[in-house]
């Protein structure tokens, strides 16, 4: 298979790769980058285990080709917030209990940053929307929706 | 396992000297959200990908002399959180909302949800009501121009031919007498294949329906337009009665099919019950 | 004896960290990207591994020709069953005791017939997926296709298709017997009888089947994989022909179970490629796999016939339940005694006729799924009430009070139910909390209101002699560790242990390090399945954590010249109760005391063992007699508002109430609660694998719907606190318990919106539509 050259910032760090025209960008995250955390859950797009930040939109890394990725920047659950400095939402997750099994939570919390910042102050209605493509099969979604709300209104003080 | 080649081409005259150079050989990638599952399960084994995801070019939504224009390259969720389509055409907005998840609107693309053809593309039948026509570009750079109702010609089969790329859409902006009104039935309330759906947009003269627009969607191999509702509603006052007669009209006009999702005796029922109540909720509201 | 039952404690004791709805301690690591599941694993050398499976459910494979694929390069190893040491053994379900009869056939690799679509027919192992998936292509497999059977009354019948070897499809059967069918049919002044379909439906856990095998460097196989059961080293050790204690099994976090992975999934074919290559091998199910060839939730095929005076009183209630099987017997005779127990539900019946009986078929094999056989008898007798109400103008709630069981009252089996029954005050509480009644918002819209109660039990059935063990010790510097065997699936199996470590030794949380799930170095626990977890682990934990406590206590006692009932111990310190701050005579630190017990040689540490009661099999002719420890009682409540044009229901308020027992973090607690009323509602409302002669039509989480986040409202959890459990602190489980009853009251809400009922789930937009008549 001819491969391609790709240099893609993952969170924060320009990484390179040679990738051929059908490697998504799950597969080079996982395989390549070391990116465990990006899930796989299904591989086509149905359960948002795989979401990671592509250049401020949240997308499902496994629906995307690594190619397509080539110099963009890409956000995982790590680009989200560390130990050192966690993102308000990774408090809050745990706060809340929103944390059974864990499989959903780096594709959750990277589509809740994406709702949070590009929506600052949802309702519990447009929390619930923004997390409509990641399915979580543990917690029946209670505890993720307080902890975003929570970590929404943590972030305007 | 055959070899996968990939181009990005800068722009729209990079894009059609591309797909004459590599003519026959090409398959336009924009989204992927379709290509990459049919890629990954062996349906769809592309020899070469023109990626068109970034095309600056092809992707907008804009409003020119009294028409409107959307790229083909447009996200959906763009549309959906498009001011444009919100205020001209909510009944396209809304279809685009109801489409897949937010994480697969950030990356699909009208383009595709077209060219794809899907008997459930969802965002067909609210553009098959608006009278809207495709742009082509063909290989070498000739342009041409199809009505989309012309454009759907079997199950998952267009007008396109080998070389050619859906550039984009437009449709008349529609005047202030028209009432439009969209509804899709899903199995859940977010990603949920169409089980079937209806657009209408209704240009009225008080109570008399001066033009009717009626499209249907996953009742039929392709997104269709029901002709025979039209006529019955145009030129006439629209009253219980005729609603009735629309209903049974349109049951004889789509041909769906019994699946997973449903059986073609409910999808039939459903189509004719949501026929009426989107007809009913147009009259009550400027589209 | 029934006043001394019914006692509650009047005081709740004040602990410091039971009860406190504290951050799991495996939350961190799961947020910061840290935690690795099974697949994030990557050693040197490392193979992937791909499995070929059977392209018909019914089948006789003439062949299997692995010439050419063998021969591809970067391909290490391709078995078939003639590689496969001892191809089939049993299935195992006790992991200490032996229980004659109804050990199932456990086939590793297909030979002679297949039985299912997606039969495991040949393994390999490449150097890469790529490699491995082109050399499955390469693998040809002659097949005659066999008729096959595909649905359980037909595979019942004499003459029927053989789906296995022996001579009936029939895997077992039950009885209970109380009193005199008859007899309670003449009693009744209202009879309903009706057939209740419910569908096969699967786990869709988030991770999907996946594991790491490697050889250490003693030739000890060792499995990393995502499992609910680590002790399956013993049948994977028989497949290979070794002895048990040269194969390991380590559960890493699991993304979700829910039974599963209660099974064995990848972990004998990992085996088998690690001991054939010598190399370490992954392999991981794609969800199609996953959907398609892995176990499933058993539909059942149930006819009951409910009878009652015209008070409400229910007199008599006949059940003959139907289990399709599917190709394998797994664990379908256990599923199938659960139902058959928990068949007249939370009620007290006076004459009582269960038949069950589980049947082999040619569809995918079904076998342990959260409630293990609750659920489906749930939704028929559940919505024989409400029939039965709406006959004699009963509520739902006045009916079901009129029948609750109570503390000290006996189930159809005999059992006398000695522990906490709550049910009752669990349905008002839930009842009461739905709140007046939401408006319909147009001529179309129908406003429903439904009920449903349930018992589940925790802690599995007596007769497998169930235990647990858990290491809780004291290191020099005062740090705390619990090893413990538990598989942690993400209800807190792990951390409920920290706390109830911390809460004994007066501890910090923080202080705690827990290992868990390696079936080599930690003590073994059992099953995470059944419920069981906080009851057996948390009793092993909580008794070893005692044993140190009072060893440590004994050594205060004497500094302190004191008795060692005088003290205890809070943050760190062992004092004379009660604390006066300013005493230093009263007042030690931990680490002091710890210091002294190291240097007289007290020990510190201590392996706790709890022994669950311990029974014999119950005669399965009367199916009397006591199976298990203690259930869970609770009620769902739920308000939809129907579309009666589309079909479409709105789910407006979902509301839970449980007797919990004693929550040990109220947050865990109400997790389990409000995930297994989302696990439940897609059961009742959008799930369905649906099959055509044993063929998946619905392969992917595109055609198997389960609930997202806009499909359900909030979950109002109300938790009771009895006291009354058998787990530690008085709590019960609620794993299981949490997902029985919401589908019966989601289907209970629907019938009262549109006064039509629906006897088959999940109750669909169509149905609907059908059952008004309008198609």
């Amino acid at each position: 298979m001819k491969t391609y050259p790709v240099e893609i910032n993952v969170n924060g760090e320009w990484q390179k790769a040679d990738v051929t025209a059908r490697d998504t960008l799950l597969d080079l995250l996982r395989d390549r980058f070391g990116a465990f955390e990006v899930k796989n859950g299904c591989a086509q797009g149905d359960c948002g285990a795989c979401t990671v930040i592509l250049d401020h939109k949240a997308v499902n890394a496994c629906l995307t080709l690594a190619l397509q990725a080539n110099g963009k920047n890409v956000t995982t659950l790590k680009g989200v917030g560390t130990p050192d400095q966690p993102h308000p939402l990774q408090q809050s997750f745990v706060e809340h209990g929103a944390i059974q099994c864990g499989f959903c939570t780096p594709g959750m919390v990277v589509s809740a940053k994406a709702l949070l910042d590009n929506n600052p102050a949802p309702t519990r209605n447009e929390i619930r929307e923004g997390i409509s493509g990641n399915l979580c099969r543990c917690t029946g979604y209670n505890k993720i929706v307080e902890a975003i709300e929570d970590a929404s209104l943590k972030r305007e003080e | 396992m055959s070899t996968t080649e990939y181009i990005k081409p800068g722009d729209l005259s990079d894009l059609h000297h591309i797909m004459k150079e590599y003519k026959g050989r090409t398959t336009v990638i924009a989204g992927g959200t379709n290509l990459i599952p049919e890629m990954r399960n062996g349906e769809k084994a592309p020899e070469l990908l023109i990626d068109i995801s970034d095309m600056a070019e092809l992707s907008f939504i804009r409003e020119n002399n009294g028409s409107i224009a959307i790229g083909a390259a447009t996200t959906i969720a763009e549309m959906a959180a498009s001011s444009v389509l919100l205020d001209n055409s909510p009944i396209l907005a809304s279809a685009a909302k109801q489409l897949g998840n937010p994480l697969t609107r950030n990356r699909a693309t009208l383009g595709g949800n077209l060219a794809n053809a899907s008997p459930c593309a969802d965002t067909a039948p609210p553009l098959l009501a608006l009278d809207a026509s495709v742009e082509i570009l063909s290989p070498g750079g000739k342009t041409r121009q199809v009505p989309l109702s012309k454009f759907f010609h079997g199950y998952k089969f267009t007008d396109l031919v080998k070389g050619e790329i859906l550039t984009g859409v437009t449709f008349p902006k529609p005047n202030d007498s028209t009432k439009g009104s969209h509804t899709k039935i899903g199995l859940r309330n977010a990603a949920s294949i169409c089980v079937a759906s209806i657009a209408v947009a209704l240009d009225m003269d008080g109570k008399r329906c001066r033009k009717a627009r009626v499209a249907a969607g996953s009742v039929a191999p392709i997104p269709m337009r029901a002709y025979r509702v039209e006529k019955l509603l145009e030129g006439k006052e629209i009253d219980a009665a005729l609603l009735e007669e629309c209903m049974a009209v349109v049951k004889e006009e789509i041909s769906p099919i019994s699946d997973i999702r449903g059986s073609l005796e409910y999808r039939s029922y459903v189509t004719a019950m949501i026929l009426k109540r989107n007809i009913k909720h147009a009259l009550q509201q400027e589209i | 004896m029934l006043d001394k039952l019914k006692e509650k404690p009047t005081t709740r004791p004040d602990y410091r960290i039971i009860g406190k709805p504290v951050a799991r301690h495996d939350a961190w690591g799961k947020v910061f990207a840290d935690t690795k599941y099974a697949n994030d694993y990557t050693l040197p050398g490392m193979l992937y591994a791909k499995v070929l499976r059977s392209q018909y459910a019914a089948a006789k494979v003439l062949s299997v020709d692995t010439a050419e694929a063998v021969k591809l390069a970067g391909v290490e190893a391709v078995m078939t069953a003639k590689d496969v040491p001892h191809n089939e053994t049993v299935t195992r379900f006790g992991q200490t005791h032996k229980v004659g009869g109804f050990e199932g056939l456990y086939r590793v690799l297909a030979e002679k017939k297949i039985r299912f679509r997606g039969e495991a027919i040949a393994l390999v192992a490449a150097k890469s997926l790529a490699i491995a998936e082109k050399a499955l292509g390469l693998i040809k497999v002659e097949y005659e296709p066999l008729a096959g059977v595909f649905d359980p009354v037909e595979a019942m019948k004499p003459g029927a298709y053989r789906v296995g070897e022996d001579e009936s499809n029939v895997i077992c059967s039950y009885k209970v017997r109380k009193g005199d069918i008859a007899e309670g049919f003449d009693l009744a002044e209202v009879i309903v009888e009706n057939t209740y379909r419910v569908p096969m439906v699967d786990h869709a856990y988030l991770e999907p089947e996946s594991g790491v095998a490697w050889l250490d460097d003693d030739g000890v196989i060792t499995i990393r994989a995502a499992t609910q059961v680590i002790e399956h080293f013993r049948g994977i050790a028989d497949v290979l022909g070794l002895p048990h204690n040269k194969v390991r099994v380590i559960a890493p976090m699991v993304g979700g179970g829910f039974g599963g992975k209660e099974d064995i999934t990848v972990e004998t074919y990992l085996a088998l490629l690690a001991w054939k290559t010598g190399k370490p091998v992954s392999l991981t199910y794609t969800r199609e796999e996953s959907i398609i060839a892995h176990s499933k939730r058993h539909p059942y095929v149930m006819k009951y016939k409910t009878g009652a005076t015209k008070d409400g009183k229910l007199v008599a209630m006949e059940a003959e339940l139907i289990s399709d099987a599917g190709g394998y017997v797994f664990l379908s005779p256990w599923v199938l005694l659960y139902s058959t127990v928990k068949a007249t539900g939370p009620y007290d019946i006076t004459h009582v006729k269960v038949d069950s009986h589980a049947v082999l078929t040619n569809n995918t094999f079904s076998s342990a799924n959260r409630g293990f056989g609750a659920p489906q008898p749930c939704f028929a007798y559940e919505s024989q009430l409400d029939e039965i109400a709406k006959q004699l103008n009963l509520s739902p709630l006045e009916i079901r009070k009129k029948n609750y069981l109570h503390t000290g009252d006996s189930l159809a089996t005999g059992r006398v139910l000695e522990h906490a029954v709550e049910t009752e005050q669990t349905a008002e509480k839930a009842m009461e909390a739905l709140g007046p009644p939401s408006q319909a918002r147009s001529p179309s819209e129908k406003i429903g209101r439904g009920m449903a109660s349930s018992m589940m039990s925790y802690g599995r059935m007596t007769f497998l002699h169930d235990t647990s063990r858990s290491y809780v010790s004291l290191d020099l510097d005062g740090s705390v560790t619990v090893k413990c065997g538990v598989q942690d699936i993400g209800g807190g199996q792990a951390s409920s242990l920290a706390q109830i470590a911390a809460e004994v030794l007066g501890v910090p949380l923080e202080d705690i390090t827990v290992y868990i799930g390696d079936s080599a170095l930690t003590p073994l626990a059992g099953t995470t399945t059944a419920t069981r977890q906080l009851y057996m682990s948390g009793n092993a934990t909580y008794k070893a954590a005692m044993a140190v406590r009072d060893n440590l206590l004994s050594k205060a006692a004497d500094i302190l010249d004191t008795a060692p009932e005088n003290l205890d111990i809070k943050d760190r310190k062992i004092f004379i109760k009660p604390i006066i701050k300013s005493d230093a005579d009263r007042v030690l630190a931990l680490d002091d005391v710890v210091r002294a017990c190291a240097a007289d040689g007290v020990q510190l540490y201590n392996v706790a063992q709890f022994n669950a009661p311990a029974r014999e099999l119950i005669d399965f002719q009367t199916g009397q007699g006591q199976v298990f420890a203690d259930f869970t009682f609770g009620t769902h409540a739920m308000e939809v508002a129907v579309d009666v044009d589309t079909g479409k229901v709105n789910v407006l308020k979902i509301i839970a109430c449980f007797d919990v027992g004693q929550a040990i973090n109220p947050l865990s607690a109400e997790g389990q609660i409000e995930g297994g009323a989302l696990y439940g509602l897609g059961y009742g409302m959008t799930e369905e694998v649906i099959l055509d002669k044993g063929n998946t039509l619905t392969p992917s989480l595109a055609e198997y719907l389960i609930p997202t986040s806009v499909d359900a409202p909030d979950v109002k959890t109300i938790m009771v606190e009895s006291g009354g459990g058998v787990g530690p602190f008085g709590a019960k489980g609620l794993g299981e318990p949490a997902c029985v009853s919401v589908a019966a009251a989601f289907a209970n809400a629907v019938a009262d919106a549109i006064g039509a009922r629906i006897y088959d789930l999940p109750v669909t937009a169509e149905k609907i539509i059908r059952a008004l008549g309008k198609i």
